[in-house]
């Protein structure tokens, strides 16, 4: 392990854990940030160690978002209770292979991690009373196998990778198992929250890890967000073509699509 | 960080031709061209992560199949008269937006190369690129050198379709080789190695164009079989050079007049004199350029790679 990358903090009590990649960076739906602040409440997560941001982020100055200075951060928490390490972050500036390998080195040399997850959530056209789905991709078949039951499904794509992919293949060069997890969000709730993926996300995890987790929050504020959209489409007939016409495989055009998303947001922002 | 060697080929000082990215690929594609001509067999690269991002991943099925990233592969050839390493770069390192390679990245990957042909043992490297020149389009490029050492000046004067770069006039004796296609030559040099820059010309007007320029190339690729002694298919790249001069010729053709008629003087001239177009047509052909290009691509059909 390079040293100086990291500063730990404390030394954690783990046991072959599964380690958990949660990327704040293009946080859709804010499902990422939404999942690892539940998990590391629910389960007692201590923070143990950071990547400085020396040499992978831009330090020539703060940036703010709204009315606040965003630090980058790059932390890993561990929840011993449930043996799961987790590691959240922004994405790196530069140095996405040294950084990743910091990362790695980390979760196998001092914590013996064992498989690797990791959390991105991504657009869906589909409508919001559609079921989610979580789409998979795996860097080995027999790791692939042993999730079949799940429910998850396999992910077919070609493209310019996303820093996913990139520790993926990294962790697969160490013969670390691992699976990029990618839960859909309607468009139209990507830039608030979607209750309903972030639910189904943390159903897989609780099931996968035997968390034991209380998601009764969530059933509260799924009902809420329907019924807030319900009543919009009562009083909006364009709003509610819009969806209706989703919910039966139809597209919308772009400018359909900006002034669904619009109203969505300008709703459950209002009254959220 | 480091290099793959999959192969440990028997070579007798072999010389290294190196071929990176650069302005009109000049001397990628001559180096990659030489290289595919010869057969050359690959042999070992250097590991891409440290210098470079992935460009592409493929998923089929649920499973990551690939993460690709550009290549940096070495190649070698045994010929009658010598042995050859290749070394074709698809990208050059750059830190930020540049495309060339600057920076301590660039300096790390020449010296790897370095130390892959020296371990064969290697005694002189050749790199080639472009010279931005104030020639005419129709004209035959020359070939434009720059040497490690007066030593090799004699043996260069023998090349056909050869100059130094001293003998181009309106060039004040110094300049720069951008990215490791001069990198490279000066690491060499430091190390002692015997180091030669091919740069084929290519019209100035042109340097700034999003194609590649194979005309030069071939030019380029002629000094080598030269240099070689062996025999080259003399259509080599004739169909990419002529898909690129139908393209070149149709932006001719919208040149003003009297731009036209000043740039064509570069026909009637000694190729050592600058001469034709004046800093104001320059200035016009620069403004307009990404224009022809635009109408050239819809106009020229498919663009060449």
């Amino acid at each position: 392990m390079e040293k100086g990358l990291l500063e730990v903090y404390q030394t954690p009590q783990l046991q072959n854990p599964s380690l958990l990649v949660g990327w704040q960076t293009h946080d859709v739906g804010k499902l990422t940030s939404r999942i690892v602040h539940f998990l590391t409440e629910q389960l007692g997560g201590q923070r143990i160690a950071e990547v400085k941001p020396s040499g992978f982020f831009p330090l020539g100055g703060a940036a703010f978002k709204g009315n606040f200075i965003q630090v980058p951060e790059s932390q890993f928490w561990a929840c011993e209770k449930s043996n799961l390490l987790i590691f959240t972050s922004d994405e790196p500036k530069y140095e996405w292979h040294k950084f990743l390998t910091a990362v790695l080195d980390f979760a196998e040399h001092y914590c013996q991690a064992k498989e690797l997850y990791t959390i991105s959530a991504r657009h869906s056209l589909s409508a919001h009373t559609t079921p989610r789905r979580i789409l998979a991709v795996y860097n080995q078949p027999a790791f692939q196998k042993l999730l079949q039951d799940y429910e998850l499904e396999d992910m077919t794509w070609e493209g310019r990778p996303a820093i996913s992919s990139y520790l993926l293949w990294a962790a697969e060069r160490r013969d670390i198992p691992g699976v990029s997890l990618w839960p859909e969000i309607p468009f139209y709730l990507a830039a608030g929250e979607d209750p309903s993926a972030t639910k189904l996300t943390l159903s897989f995890l609780d099931r996968r890890f035997n968390l034991g987790l209380d998601l009764g929050e969530l059933d509260l504020e799924i009902t809420n967000q329907y019924e807030r959209i319900a009543q919009l489409r009562r009083v909006n007939a364009e709003i509610d073509r819009y969806i209706n016409r989703l919910e039966t495989g139809l597209s919308l055009n772009e400018q359909e699509q900006v002034k669904l998303a619009r109203e969505v947001y300008e709703l459950l922002k209002e009254r959220g | 960080m480091g290099i793959s060697v999959f192969k440990q080929p028997k070579l007798k000082n072999p010389e290294l031709l190196c071929g990176w990215p650069g302005i009109g690929n000049i001397g990628l594609i001559a180096m990659d061209t030489l290289k595919a001509v010869l057969m050359a067999e690959e042999f070992a690269e250097i590991e891409p992560w440290d210098f470079f991002y992935p460009e592409k991943v493929s998923i089929r099925g649920g499973l990551l199949k690939e993460l690709q990233f550009p290549t940096n592969k070495f190649y070698y050839q045994r010929l009658e008269k010598k042995d050859l390493i290749f070394f074709i770069g698809e990208k050059q390192p750059s830190e930020g937006e540049r495309m060339y390679a600057t920076g301590e990245k660039a300096y790390r990957i020449a010296n790897l190369v370095l130390d892959v042909a020296e371990k064969f043992g290697c005694h002189r490297v050749y790199t080639s690129g472009a010279s931005v020149s104030a020639v005419h389009h129709t004209m035959r490029p020359r070939v434009v050198s720059v040497l490690s050492s007066d030593r090799l000046a004699e043996e260069v004067a023998r090349y056909p379709n050869t100059v130094l770069v001293s003998e181009i006039a309106g060039r004040e004796n110094e300049g720069v080789i951008t990215g490791l296609n001069g990198l490279l030559l000066a690491v060499a040099k430091k190390r002692g190695l015997e180091s030669i820059c091919l740069m084929g010309e290519i019209p100035d007007w042109l340097s700034g164009s999003p194609f590649p320029y194979p005309k030069a190339s071939k030019s380029v690729l002629e000094v080598f079989a030269d240099i070689l002694g062996i025999r080259i298919d003399p259509t080599v790249l004739d169909e990419m050079t002529a898909q690129i001069e139908g393209i070149v010729e149709k932006i001719y053709e919208e040149f003003p007049p009297e731009i036209r008629e000043r740039y064509d003087q570069r026909k009637f001239v000694a190729q050592a004199e600058p001469a034709g177009i004046t800093e104001q047509d320059a200035r016009w052909i620069k403004e307009h350029i990404n224009g022809f290009f635009k109408k050239g691509g819809e106009q020229g059909g498919k663009r060449s790679t």
